[in-house]
């Protein structure tokens, strides 16, 4: 080992401290884009093969019913490689104990290959095209099956046109369009248990549900580079006549839609997170560097007169920085690796891929490397570049004392005189250090603003279930028919001793029509005086349901560019019956967190479709007590498509919220150490450099803990500042993280709680504290006689 | 002060280097007293246990008739705060404070201080009082340091080396400020240095080797800082 590399490590061993924060934070950068990059590149390498193997669609179209043979016709349009016609509809689970839940039949032919949408089996066999005895052959999807115990061979019922029908379950399967299975929109979050896709033989599903030789969606695999306006436009030209209810692009697929966010959300973060965090690490490394080559000013002065020259000093001392960033790789490295496999664990509990994702990722992997050592080493090699202004002879006599400076706060005379020393020394010592000064502020700023970070999301959803299970829905129980009734069929149930208040709706697709634009919405005709769900506007006030007209949600204002005011076209997609359309006063825009659609009265939407008390949905307000009653009464009703509580549904949200209390928790411990690492550095770095003239202090005859006040103060200073502009910066992360992963399909609000605020800057309290104490504990072993003998 | 049998080793890891053996001194009221002695001859630290900033191993000292020697440490801060002014070779003054700044360091800390302007127009600084340490001579720096340890009114003035890092001329200045003090203010002043010419300002001479004290000669005459020569 030469001279130089002992000498190397040797400032390693005393400076140890400082060595390992800034190892730290590099290993926290590394671990972050390792395990994020990794956790991105395979999702999104899962989601592409997935695609490809399965032949995603490209194109949605939904009918009322259709003759099979359409598909064909559309498969003739130029440009269009495959369009598979199939049965999609949602049916009611039977469940043990007479409960409900949400199956999706969506079905498939057979032979699978080459059609569009094929299934990846998970476990057990492809269903059969024709019942062999056991009756229909179904596969589930494995996060139902898991939730609710089904193994193969069991047997799920289901109520079919009325019916009740006994499924064989013989396995399970997944698809693209259900790698994230939600029943619509207004969902956030997968509720296996309560929701289900049921696959099965196209012959089947047309048999079940009474549609014999007919599809209602047509699935299709476009050309690459194919018109994506024009295709549309001539497929539903096709299917006009067969009551085409909704067409969309792969884009708004409400599975891929949710996925893409996610692979989005994960990009800018393994991107963003990592750089913040080496770029800190390279500023401490700077100043840490540079007061280093200060303080060896008069060995640099001696290896100088000795005849090394200054390329290899300068290497020398950028090889400190390097060293950081070597050591920070490996255990960033080995960190990142679990940290990948962690995320993949949390995916494969939310996604439905095929290939477990795993696998280490080398480009991201060398990537972390190549990014953390080119960064170390510039920071190294600016810091160390100094050497060259330092003169052999002059190295070696006394330097001059470093030049005090009037600040700016001086010019306030009244207060300036009245501070006390103490106050004075630390304020013009921060502006002295300004590099120092700057970093300290900074990096409590970033931790603060991962802190607030690690808490908006929670604060968010929270909001978000709040404001849609308090103030929006105020029903205990939603119940969902299968086919449109009479409201007066149910008007008994309100002589039902424990149904407090009851309220219909008439829920039903549309198509909205304005300036050339169409786009597919959920219409909802509510009471007008009901109260049991409320409609909002962007302030969160109430709108009043108007007897005509229509309260449009902001998502359909936006594609489609209308405002209060506007006359709009609307058609009614009933699954039933013909048609219509009617024009419709846009009275006022809806905002709504979670869902979407578009409201009407109840009279307006039974105008629309010419009947007079038509519903499909009844809300109800229940007693507490009568739960397990009412909702066996419910699920007795053939009629009865679903029964959903609402506060089943808010317990099944926060149980989901709970895998990301982990999560949470170890992104605010990792911030916290940042913020501690950071505060620690600088405390140390002032604490080395002014030594001296804490000595003297000592020698004055001020006590152990009055010196350290007077280092307290600086660091307090400057963490205070970085926590006030943390506190905000952290809203404008959530902010400009929210921006980049939104779609109109899903974003979150920006909502942080007073109590999040508190509770970062109580992190960050601690973190000061416990970094100050670790740094100036020394002050009260300060040896005066060694410190005051000693010029280095 | 009385010092009674002081010793004083030092452990430098595997060797043993006694810097004061049993040693044993008076110091009386408003006397100027130098100490001599080569380098390593353990004049520092007989100074720096003086003022408290170091403790002996055996012996006894005590001030003002109170026992130094089995001080704690908050008592040997409120010695140094009250009855102890230090000056270094280096000066070690604050650099973030002006020369009006770093006395008032020092005045903040006890009840009765003289007034800053009065001490800076007693080492002649006035004109610089607003002056950072950068933008002060080494003489002048000195000055700054003296009236820092002025400025509390100690009994003890400790001086290490304070013309050290001085030009003749200039550290003729000094002694003749720190002379003049002893004898106007009646205040005990001990200056160290390795410089045998000073010795002619002193009251007493203190002559150590190898941290023994192998002489006390009274000064008869002393002289004027200003006519001595080195």
């Amino acid at each position: 080992m030469s001279t130089l590399s002992r000498k190397l490590l040797r400032t390693i061993h005393t400076t140890r401290g400082q060595f390992i924060g800034l190892g730290f934070i590099v290993t926290l950068g590394v671990m972050v884009y390792i395990g994020m990059g990794t956790a991105y590149s395979n999702l999104s390498r899962s989601q592409q093969d997935f695609y490809q193997a399965a032949n995603f669609a490209d194109y949605y179209f939904q009918v009322v019913r259709a003759p099979a043979s359409v598909s064909s016709k559309i498969e003739s349009i130029p440009g269009v490689v495959k369009a598979s016609g199939r049965i999609q509809s949602d049916v009611s689970l039977l469940k043990e104990g007479s409960r409900r839940a949400v199956g999706r039949i969506t079905s498939y032919n057979l032979p699978q290959a080459g059609e569009v949408n094929q299934l990846h089996l998970l476990s057990g066999r492809m269903f059969a095209s024709r019942s062999s005895g056991g009756g229909v052959e179904v596969l589930l999807d494995p996060q139902y099956a898991d939730a609710n115990h089904i193994q193969i061979d069991d047997i799920i019922t289901i109520i079919a046109e009325g019916r009740k029908v006994n499924l064989h379950v013989v396995g399970t399967a997944i698809s693209p369009e259900f790698v994230y299975a939600l029943p619509d929109a207004a969902t956030m979050m997968p509720d296996p248990l309560n929701f289900g896709i049921i696959m099965m033989a196209t012959e089947q599903a047309q048999q079940i549900l009474d549609m014999p030789d007919q599809v209602n969606q047509i699935v299709v695999k476009l050309a690459s580079g194919a018109d994506e306006k024009a295709i549309p436009q001539r497929a539903e030209e096709l299917l006009q006549s067969y009551g085409n209810i909704a067409s969309y692009p792969r884009k708004d697929q409400l599975s891929h839609a949710m996925l893409q966010a996610e692979l989005d959300g994960l990009k800018i973060n393994s991107h963003f997170l990592p750089l913040v965090l080496l770029l800190i690490a390279a500023a401490i490394q700077f100043v840490i560097l540079n007061r280093l080559v200060k303080s060896h000013r008069t060995q640099i002065g001696i290896m100088k007169a000795i005849g090394y020259n200054d390329f290899k000093i300068i290497c020398h001392y950028t090889a400190y920085a390097l060293c950081i960033s070597v050591l920070g790789c490996i255990i960033g490295i080995i960190a990142g690796v679990l940290l990948a496999s962690f995320m993949s664990s949390v995916y494969s509990l939310y996604f439905n891929l095929p290939q477990a994702i795993s696998g280490i990722n080398l480009k991201t992997l060398l990537q972390s490397v190549a990014l953390s050592i080119s960064v170390g080493a510039a920071a190294g090699f600016l810091a160390a570049r100094s050497v060259i202004r330092i003169n052999p002879a002059e190295a070696m006599r006394l330097p001059a004392p470093p030049q005090g400076n009037k600040i700016l706060l001086e010019r306030w005379r009244g207060l300036w005189s009245k501070l006390n020393s103490s106050w004075k020394m630390s304020l013009r010592s921060i502006s002295r250090n300004r590099a120092r000064s700057l970093v300290t502020i900074l990096g409590v700023m970033s931790a603060v603003v991962l802190l607030v970070f690690s808490m908006f999301t929670n604060d968010a959803v929270d909001y978000m279930l709040n404001r849609n299970f308090q103030d929006v829905n105020r029903y205990d129980y939603i119940v969902r028919f299968a086919e449109p009734i009479e409201y007066r069929e149910i008007q008994y149930w309100q002589q039902w001793e424990d149904i407090y208040q009851i309220e219909p709706q008439l829920e039903m697709p549309i198509k909205i029509y304005y300036n050339g634009r169409s786009e597919d919405e959920l219409c909802i005709g509510m009471t007008v005086d009901g109260d049991l769900k409320r409609v909002l506007n962007q302030a969160g006030e109430r709108l009043q349901i108007p007897e005509a007209g229509l309260l449009i949600s902001r998502r359909m204002a936006q594609r489609l560019g209308v405002e209060t005011g506007d006359k709009v076209r609307v058609e009614t997609k009933m699954s039933a019956g013909a048609s219509h359309t009617a024009e419709l006063l846009v009275i006022g825009i809806n905002d709504q967190l979670m869902g979407s659609g578009s409201y009407v009265s109840l009279d307006t939407a039974n105008r629309m479709i010419n009947e007079k008390r038509i519903i499909n949905t009844v809300m109800l307000k229940a007693a507490p007590a009568s739960a397990a009653e009412l909702e066996k009464q419910f699920d007795e009703m053939p009629n009865v498509s679903s029964v959903t509580s609402r506060a089943e549904e808010l317990q099944s949200y926060y149980t989901l919220l709970d895998t990301t209390v982990y999560f949470i928790g170890i992104m605010i411990l990792l911030s916290a150490l940042l913020g501690l690492v950071i505060v620690y550095n600088s405390s140390i770095m002032a604490f080395n450099e002014r030594k001296r003239e804490l000595a003297s202090l000592r020698v004055l005859g001020y006590s152990s803990s009055e010196v350290a006040s007077v280092l307290r103060k600086e660091t307090w200073l400057l963490a205070v500042i970085g926590m006030v502009l943390g506190l905000p910066a952290g809203k404008g992360m959530g902010q400009a993280y929210i921006a980049s992963v939104s779609t109109d399909l899903y974003s979150l609000p920006v909502i942080i709680y007073p109590r999040s605020y508190i509770m970062a800057a109580l992190g960050a309290v601690v973190f000061v504290a416990i970094g100050q104490y670790l740094a100036t504990r020394k002050a009260g072993r300060l040896d005066m006689v060694e410190v005051l003998k000693n010029r280095e | 002060m009385r010092f009674e049998n002081i010793t004083k080793t030092y452990d430098m890891g595997e060797v043993k280097v006694e810097a004061l053996k049993e040693s044993s001194f008076d110091i009386r009221r408003g006397e100027l007293i130098v100490i001599l002695g080569p380098s390593g001859s353990g004049k520092s630290t007989l100074l720096n246990i003086m003022g408290g900033m170091d403790t002996p191993d055996r012996g006894q000292i005590y001030f003002e008739g109170r026992s130094l020697s089995r001080a704690g440490s908050k008592e040997l801060t409120q010695y140094r705060r009250h009855d102890i002014g230090f000056i270094f070779q280096f000066y070690n003054l604050i650099p973030d404070l002006t020369a009006y700044e770093n006395i008032a360091l020092a005045a903040e800390l006890v009840d009765n201080p003289l007034t800053i302007d009065e001490v800076l127009e007693e080492v002649g600084l006035t004109e610089r009082r607003d002056h950072f340490p950068a933008q002060l001579s080494g003489g002048e720096q000195q000055r700054v340091a003296i009236a820092r340890a002025l400025v509390k009114r100690p009994r003890l003035l400790l001086c290490d080396e304070p013309t050290g890092s001085l030009d003749d001329q200039t550290g003729k200045m000094v002694l003749g400020l720190l002379s003049r003090i002893s004898s106007k203010e009646k205040m005990t002043v001990v200056i160290v240095t390795h410089n045998t010419s000073i010795g002619q300002i002193a009251d007493r001479i203190l002559r150590l080797r190898s941290g023994q004290i192998i002489d006390i000669i009274v000064n008869e005459n002393p002289l004027p800082a200003e006519r001595i020569e080195w």
